[in-house]
Formats: structure tokens, C-alpha cells, sequence
């Protein structure tokens, strides 16, 4: 397979080189930049965190040892950053699966207007989550939205959604579901298509519902699809802030992680604190990466 | 009624409600860049443009150089996209076809590259392109990008360059192509619903992102559109009617792209375990 | 890479070529029509300066959001910039801008005895001058001079006199749409004067040499006035809603006795669209807790010069027209912006146009700065993030003032 005639020259070897050789040059562009936009980043991330690196000081940084962790968990605004993500965390990523199950099992049988159905699963995902945060903000405006409008035809309250943290963290959620419920829409109507039609005939014959045929053959085959989707929508969650940003609540106290280390990195210039806030946010996503990777793991293992 | 028409009725509900569920926000924003600031602060809202104008449109390429934030864009996009698929061409290449120990850790050391959230690499990011003059420039955002679109494309453009028959290949390696030549002549266009796949899926990432566009490019010159759309508020005032105008420009560009590739969006994005 | 090299060695060409080209910056809110016009007639009268106006982020924060990330990568594209009063210390610290002695040379000291004194101390930190006056502000109690004439009150001087002299107008109008007092409890930079309005009263102080000085005795007696003042249904229970345009709408359209604002309410009042207030507005200075002083918030913006411009001295020089007093009497005729210089405010052509200024010159020279340092914006979020939850009801007094504690000892450790 790799027999070459020995004693080639310089030039043979660089215009043809062996595989093992050729393979590092590939893989070389890809690894140097993640080299610079990654590894390097989280070293000096690391090195900011235990520094007191603040660029307003007009001093240099200086060693802190732990200081900024302890003034991270001192930080009742760091919890309360810490809580909304969370919150949006568990609210959006099942609210996302239902409802993107609920898309793709409509899309599935929505065999009209296939044109426009696929747009309609497109658009929200391919529109920019700064768009939607400022267009939801704009649904939920207490005067002129269409929610509070449509609940003042109904009778309802209307109440001041951005006066409230509570109110306004539902617009968020709403919106980041929105947005995201599509995107796992096409995964799980990927996922439909695959499964054979003779398997719900089968359960036809044997004279299952159509809620036991739901439960018993479609979730089960859906949940491949789904883990993958999960872990990259519960990473991007974590993540939240262009919806969050755009909507605002009142004061701080709708903020979330992201929105709490870009302010004190970007407003405050404290690089330090901003990154000890980081590596809390970096520790989230790994101890979720661990969590999912553990459960599909324990699938496969059964 | 028969089971016919209850199918029937049922699949049409089913095909409106996925419509309306999508289409929705984009359309109120449509009928509000039509109204006037008047019928906007009018109650009871209107659903439909009473009177409609398109001062809003005029405003909006007035009040902020609209187009320059749609290159701006376009540029970025487009670079990331294309910078992304040639370095994951390359290693998609090395990992799926050549002699290589480790395979599996290598292609797991790209992928984990997902697991790390932007607003942590936000501040160092920062720092390097300070240091090295690019901040306010395209290359700013062209290459944190690419190297986020890494995972996704690498992990897209290996599982097609696995399919693609070896003897293809060999054919073309013996009528005196190299490895690179086949690469570029036989693998790469036999791959291409892949390759515009992870090409469409990097693209729209790239053109969604807010938060770095926001923190390195935020001289005028060089504001994408998440951020220039933001420029519209004011101190007291939210210009609704003008922003609506500006969004439904900024979405027309991304409508049409998706009208024109939706059978090949789909498809591509339903082949494999991708990221939203 | 080819392409970018090609653009700068272009860009390079051309700049020496042309004149000089500055690139100011000033808010959205701070009418860029009057500033274009401006600059407009400094280039006539300067054949070699071309100057472009940028139009930056509509808040104070949002404009120095902008400048801090252009301005910590060294950017040169902006030569001058419009900054808030409570800046200079943060633009000295960084080195953002550029000393402006050397440049003044001989004039120095005949420039800065023209300025009003609380503004040629705010622009200068530790010896250096950052930055040179724009216009001056500062907030100023609005009353209704119909109301309280009507009900024989004078205007109050103390914070519990307001108090009742509202109470007895509220209890004789019986007006539903009527409300006693209109302050900010919205979490905006203006909240942050509203706490320390009657902490500084008391005497007060936040920073002293850089670290922090909290009397908690004095800041609790301050959020319990203005929890009073809601209780006793002088101020409406939704105070913390309230931004500072809000409070201007509200006593335009005459929905209030009195008002704490900034100088920018007077001429809607006048002039207004829908205002039912022409002729009827009194301007006072803010009155003060029981046994303190009366006090003021220090408002205006500053001209700084870009440290990383590539044209300092010019910018220095278009700089130190834009704060003369020609320009100063300039801004006053044309956009009723409060000059930084006495005998501007004293000039007869001026009072003429805007009557009013006679009662704020004693107001803005007694006005007190916000607290002085590098780390003013989280100094300045703890506090009125704190203000609005106790407000809104969300926090008690003791939890907001640990958290303005922990979190302003943090930002000054």
C-alpha cells in the first residue's frame, strides 16, 4: 500500500508526500487556529482569573490568587445571573423538544404546501436571535403589543410585562423557544422519516392507540436524534444572551451569566472578574457535556 | 363526515399551523414597517396597515447606513464560510481517508471546540486582535467564526468523504492526479451536498452572531447588521415603525437564500446530528 | 492580508494629501443638528480642517460602551468626544485623553478662571485638564407657581415641607391625575442623583481617596424620605417605573406640582408640543433633609481630546473654541444648553432668550459631583440598581445597602 521507491528527492517527497506526513499538513491549518481563537484564550482566561486585572486601575495586573472566585460567590447579582440562566436552561430546552416534536409531527403530516411549511420551519431558525429578541420585545410591549391586545380582547389582564422579572423572563423564554423549536423540528423530522411505516402497521394490526403507537415506536426511535440536539440547544442555552439583551426587564434582575461577564468586561474593563465569571460559565458547560455524555453511555450500555 | 376529509382537514390545519408558527413575527413586522408612528402609539393596535407608508423605509437607509451593514455582513459571512470549509475540507480529509493514528481523539478535540462559550473567549479574543491591530476590521470576526463553524462542518464533511468509493479515488491518482488534486477533482464535488450543507449551516451562524460583533467591530465601518439594528434606539424613544423597516430589509436577503435552497437546506440539515 | 495592506497604504496616501480631517462624536441625545452646524462654521473659519460628526449611542452608557472598546484598541478614527461629567476620571486613569495644558500654552490659566469653578475641577484630576466644559446641568426643583400660589405655599426648602405643601395642594385640587412629586426611581443613571440627593444632604460621601465611604445611618434616613414620600401619596406608588423623560411628560402635561429634572424640562414647558404648563413653572434649588444642606446633582458634558488622534493639535484647537464663550453663548441662544462660563449665564442677550438661566446659575454653582473615580460605572450601578428595587418594592433598605456595599467595595478594592 505504501511502497515507495526509496531515495526520492526533496521535491518528490513535498509534491508527493507519504500519508502520515501529507495528513499532519492537513490537519495543521484547522489545529492552528484553534490553537489562537481557543487553547491560547482559555490559558490567558485562566491566568486574567487569578490576577487582578482591572483596566481602569491605570495599574498592572496584579496576582490575586482566588480573590475574584471569592468575590464571585460574595456576588448576590452573580446568583441572581446564575438563577435566569438556569431558569432559561430548564424552561427552554424541554420547551423546545415539545414543541419542535409538535412542529415536526404536524410538518410530517402536512403533505400540502410543502414549499411554504419548509420556509415556515426555516425562517426562525436562520433569523438572527438579536431580530427575534427585539421583535418578541416588541409582542410584548404592554401598549401597543399584540400579546397584551389579544389578551384585552379576551378579558384579560394586561399587565406591564417589562415591570415585572417574572413576566419578562416568560418573553424571554418564549422567544428562545420560538427561535430554537424549529431547528429541532427538522432534526426530529429527520428523525420521523426514517422510522419504517410496517412498524406502525404492525401496531395497527395488533390494535395499539395512536398515543401507545406514539410512545412505543416513535419516542423511543426519535431518541438518538434528540440527545444530539439536546446537548448542542442546552450549550447554546447556557450561552443565552442576544434574546435576554434585547428584551430588557427591570434593572438587573433579568440578566443572565453571559450578560454579567460581558458587562464587566466590556462596561467595568475587569478583566479579571469578567473572567473568573467565565470559568464558572466554562465549568456549566462541561459538567453538562459530562452529565449527557454519561447518560448516552449508560443508553449504550443497555 | 368521512375518514377522507377528516384527513384531509386535518392535514391542511396541520400545514397552516406550522405556517402561521413560523411565519408569524416576520409578517407583523412586514404590516408594522408599513404604519405610520401615529397608528403605531394608536389603541387598540391595528393588524393592518390603515394608511400605509414607506417613510419607514426611507428612514431607515436615512438614519443608519443600512447598506454598509449589509456588506459588512455579506463579507463576513461569506469569508467565514468559505475560510471554514477549506480548513475543514482539509482535515475532514486527513481524518476520513488518510492513515491516521488517534483518528477518533483528533476529530474530538475539533468537535469539543463547541463546548466553549463564546462570551468566556469574548475578553482574551479581545486582548489578541488588540495586540495585533485587527479590532475594527473584518478579519476580526472572520476568524473567531471560522473556528467556531470547525466542529459542525468537520464532523458534516467526514461523514460524506467516507461514502465516496476509494477506487475513484485511485482512478484519478493514476491518470498522474495528486492527493490534493483527487481531493479537489474527485472527493470534493462527488461531496457537494455535503459541502453546501456545512457551507449554508456556517453561513447562517456567522451571520446571526451578535456578541462579538458587538464588542470588536463597533466602529461604524465595520457593524454587522445584529449590531446596526440596534443603533436605531434612541435615549426616550424606540422607533418601532423604523426599526420594522430595517429588520424586514435585513430578513429579505436570508427569505430569498432560503427560498432558493429550501429543498437543499433541508435535506442537508436533516443528513446528520447537526448544531442550531 | 493583500487587500488590507492595500487599503491602509491608500488610506495613508490620501490623508497626506488632504486637510486635516477631525472626527467628532457626540450622543444621540445631544442634538446633532446643532453640532453639525457648529462644526460647520468652525471649518468655514478654519479653510484647512474638514470635520465629520459621528451620532454615537443615545445614553450615557451606550456612548461610553462604544468608547470603551474603541478606545481600549487604541483606536485612532475619532479625534474628539463629547464625555459626561462623571467620566474624567475614568478617561485620566486609562489614558484615553489627551492632556490639554500643553496645548492651552500660555492661555491656560485665563481659560480656566473663565469656567464655572465645580467644572474646571471635575475636568481636571490630579493636576492634569482631561477635558474642557461643553455645557453645564444640573437637576432643579420644577413647581407649579399657579398651584402654589393659588394655595398660598412658598416653595419648599426642606424635603418634609414639600412634603406637606403637596399634600395640601393634592387634598384641595382633588385632582386624580394629579400627583404631588415626580422624581426618578427608574434604574438610570438620573437614580442614582435621586439617592444621592438627600445622602449628600446630610453630608454624606461615597469614595474618599479612592476607596469607599458609606454612612449607612445617613443613606438609610435618604431611602426613607422618599419611601415617605410614596407612602404619604405625595410621589405614585409606580415611582420606580419612572425614567427621566417620564418625569418631564408628566409635568408638561401638567400631572404634577413638582418635579426634580435636569435643565432640558424648562423650554418644553414653555414651548412644548400639548404642554399645559407655558407661564406656570417655577425653578428653585433642590431642597434639602431637616438640619442638611441644600444640594444639587452636577450635570453637563465635557470636550475631551482623543489620546490615540492623529491630530492632536488641532483637535485641541477645535476643542478649545467649542468651549469658549462665544460658542457657549452659541449653544445657550440656539438649543437652550446651560453655558459653562458666569458671565454667559449673566449676559443680557442670553437672559433674554432664556429668562430662567437667573435662577439656575446659583443652582449649578453650588452643584456637587457625583462620586470621583476611574470605577464610576459600577459605583453607579450598584446604587441605582439598589434605589430601584427598594422602590419597586423588591429589596429592603438593609439588603440594598449591603449589596451597594459589597458590590461598590468591590469595584474600588
Amino acid at each position: 500500500m505504501n511502497t515507495r521507491p526509496p531515495g526520492r528527492s526533496l521535491r518528490q517527497r513535498l509534491a508527493d508526500p507519504d500519508e502520515a506526513t501529507l495528513a499532519a499538513w492537513l490537519l495543521a491549518p484547522a489545529f492552528v487556529f484553534i490553537a489562537v481563537i481557543v487553547v491560547y484564550p482559555v490559558l490567558v482566561l485562566l491566568w486574567n482569573s487569578v490576577h487582578d486585572a482591572r483596566l481602569l486601575t491605570g495599574q498592572p495586573a496584579r496576582w490575586a490568587g482566588l480573590e475574584n472566585y471569592a468575590l464571585v460567590i460574595a456576588d448576590a447579582q452573580f446568583w441572581r445571573a446564575l438563577r435566569n440562566t438556569l431558569v432559561i436552561v430548564v424552561v427552554t430546552v424541554p420547551g423546545a423538544l415539545v414543541v419542535g416534536m409538535g412542529l415536526a409531527l404536524l410538518a410530517n403530516t402536512a403533505v400540502r404546501w410543502k414549499g411554504p411549511v419548509r420556509l415556515a420551519l426555516l425562517l426562525p431558525w436562520a433569523m438572527p436571535l438579536a431580530f427575534v429578541g427585539l421583535i418578541f420585545a416588541w409582542f410584548f410591549h404592554s401598549d401597543y403589543g399584540i400579546v397584551n391586545d389579544v389578551l384585552r380582547r379576551l378579558g384579560l389582564p394586561t399587565p406591564i410585562w417589562s415591570a415585572s422579572a417574572m413576566l419578562t423572563m416568560f418573553a424571554v423564554c418564549i422567544a428562545t423557544i420560538w427561535k430554537t423549536s424549529s431547528f429541532m423540528a427538522l432534526i426530529l423530522l429527520a428523525g420521523l422519516q426514517t422510522i419504517p411505516r410496517s412498524l406502525y402497521e404492525a401496531a395497527e394490526v395488533d390494535g395499539a392507540s395512536k398515543w401507545t403507537q406514539f410512545t412505543q415506536i416513535t419516542l423511543p426511535l426519535l431518541v438518538p436524534s434528540m440527545l444530539v440536539a439536546l446537548i448542542f440547544r442546552t450549550l447554546t442555552a447556557i450561552q443565552s444572551f442576544d434574546i435576554p439583551y434585547s428584551i430588557p426587564g427591570p434593572g438587573e434582575d433579568t440578566q443572565t451569566l453571559a450578560m454579567y461577564i460581558h458587562m464587566n468586561a466590556v462596561d467595568y474593563l475587569d478583566l479579571g472578574y469578567s473572567s473568573a465569571l467565565a470559568v464558572v460559565m466554562f465549568g456549566l458547560s462541561m459538567l453538562t457535556t459530562w452529565v449527557y455524555m454519561r447518560h448516552i453511555r449508560g443508553e449504550e450500555a443497555r | 363526515m368521512t375518514a377522507f376529509t377528516s384527513g384531509r382537514a386535518l392535514r391542511i390545519f396541520a400545514a397552516a399551523s406550522v405556517i402561521l408558527n413560523g411565519c408569524f413575527p416576520a409578517l407583523w413586522i412586514l404590516a408594522t414597517a408599513f404604519k405610520s408612528e401615529v397608528e403605531l402609539t394608536t389603541k387598540p393596535i391595528t393588524y393592518w396597515p390603515q394608511d400605509p407608508t414607506a417613510a419607514n423605509f426611507v428612514a431607515a437607509f436615512r438614519d443608519q447606513p443600512l447598506p454598509l451593514y449589509l456588506a459588512n455582513s455579506a463579507i463576513v459571512a461569506l469569508g467565514a464560510t468559505l475560510l471554514s470549509l477549506l480548513l475543514a475540507a482539509l482535515a475532514a480529509y486527513a481524518i476520513a481517508r488518510l492513515q491516521l493514528k488517534r483518528r477518533g481523539i483528533i476529530l474530538a478535540a475539533i468537535v469539543a471546540v463547541s463546548m466553549f462559550p463564546l462570551v468566556t473567549l469574548m475578553v482574551p479574543l479581545f486582548e489578541i486582535m488588540r495586540g495585533v491591530g485587527l479590532l475594527n476590521s473584518y478579519w476580526a470576526l472572520i476568524i473567531p467564526y471560522t473556528v467556531l463553524n470547525l466542529p459542525i462542518c468537520t464532523l458534516i464533511l467526514v461523514s460524506f468523504f467516507q461514502d465516496i468509493p476509494r477506487d475513484l479515488e485511485n482512478a484519478a491518482m493514476i491518470d498522474g492526479c495528486t492527493r490534493l488534486g483527487a481531493l479537489w477533482r474527485v472527493v470534493i464535488p462527488l461531496s457537494a451536498p455535503g459541502v453546501f450543507t456545512a457551507g449554508i449551516l456556517a453561513f447562517v451562524n456567522a451571520w446571526d452572531e451578535f456578541l462579538l460583533a458587538l464588542s470588536f467591530n463597533s466602529a461604524t465601518a465595520y457593524r454587522t447588521l445584529p449590531v446596526g439594528i440596534q443603533m436605531y434606539q434612541g435615549e426616550f424613544s424606540f422607533p418601532w415603525p423604523t426599526i420594522s423597516a430595517a429588520l424586514v430589509i435585513a430578513m429579505v436577503p436570508v427569505v430569498i437564500v432560503i427560498l432558493i435552497f429550501q429543498e437543499r437546506v433541508v435535506s442537508g440539515l436533516t443528513s446528520g446530528g447537526v448544531k442550531g | 492580508m493583500k487587500f488590507l495592506f492595500g487599503a491602509l497604504l491608500l488610506s495613508a496616501a490620501l490623508a497626506s494629501e488632504a486637510a486635516t480631517e477631525l472626527k467628532v462624536l457626540v450622543g444621540g441625545q445631544h442634538r446633532p443638528d446643532v453640532f453639525r452646524e457648529l462644526l460647520r462654521e468652525y471649518s468655514q473659519l478654519n479653510p484647512g480642517v474638514t470635520i465629520t460628526l459621528e451620532v454615537g449611542g443615545a445614553t450615557s452608557e451606550l456612548l461610553q460602551r462604544y468608547l470603551n472598546t474603541l478606545l481600549s484598541a487604541r483606536d485612532s478614527s475619532l479625534d474628539v468626544f463629547l464625555i459626561d461629567v462623571v467620566r474624567p476620571a475614568q478617561f485620566a486613569a486609562a489614558g484615553w485623553a489627551e492632556p490639554l495644558d500643553a496645548h492651552l500654552g500660555a492661555d491656560r490659566e485665563a481659560m480656566l478662571a473663565s469656567y464655572l469653578p465645580r467644572y474646571r475641577a471635575a475636568n481636571t484630576v490630579a493636576g492634569r485638564l482631561q477635558a474642557l466644559p461643553a455645557f453645564s446641568d444640573a437637576m432643579y426643583l420644577y413647581y407649579r407657581k399657579d398651584l402654589l400660589a393659588k394655595h398660598g405655599v412658598a416653595p419648599p426648602t426642606t424635603w418634609p415641607e414639600l412634603a406637606a405643601a403637596a399634600k395640601k395642594i393634592l387634598a384641595a385640587e382633588r385632582d386624580p391625575n394629579l400627583q404631588g412629586l415626580s422624581f426618578q426611581g427608574r434604574a438610570i443613571e438620573g437614580a442614582v442623583c435621586t439617592f444621592l440627593l438627600p445622602y449628600w444632604s446630610l453630608g454624606g460621601e461615597v469614595v474618599r481617596d479612592g476607596k469607599l465611604a458609606f454612612d449607612r445611618a445617613k443613606a438609610e434616613a435618604g431611602i426613607a424620605m422618599w419611601q415617605d414620600m410614596i407612602r404619604q401619596g405625595v410621589a405614585k406608588p409606580n415611582v420606580a417605573e419612572v425614567g427621566t423623560d417620564d418625569t418631564r411628560k408628566e409635568f408638561q402635561a401638567g400631572k404634577a406640582v413638582f418635579a426634580v429634572l435636569w435643565g432640558y424640562g424648562w423650554n418644553l414647558f414653555q414651548t412644548g408640543k400639548d404642554t399645559r404648563v407655558t407661564g406656570k413653572v417655577g425653578v428653585v434649588r433642590l431642597p434639602a433633609m431637616p438640619g442638611g444642606e441644600a444640594v444639587s446633582c452636577l450635570g453637563g458634558w465635557n470636550w475631551a481630546v482623543s489620546a490615540y488622534s492623529r491630530h492632536k493639535a488641532e483637535a485641541a484647537r477645535l476643542v478649545t473654541w467649542l468651549s469658549g464663550a462665544e460658542t457657549s453663548k452659541k449653544l445657550a441662544l440656539r438649543a437652550s444648553l446651560q453655558p459653562v462660563h458666569a458671565h454667559v449665564f449673566r449676559d443680557p442677550e442670553v437672559l433674554a432668550a432664556v429668562p430662567w438661566f437667573a435662577d439656575a446659575l446659583p443652582v449649578v454653582e453650588t452643584a456637587v459631583p457625583r462620586p470621583v473615580t476611574p470605577m464610576y460605572r459600577p459605583v453607579s450601578d450598584a446604587i441605582r440598581l439598589n434605589l430601584n428595587a427598594v422602590l419597586a418594592g423588591a429589596r429592603s433598605p438593609k439588603q440594598a445597602l449591603d449589596e451597594i456595599e459589597h458590590r461598590v467595595g468591590r469595584a474600588l478594592r
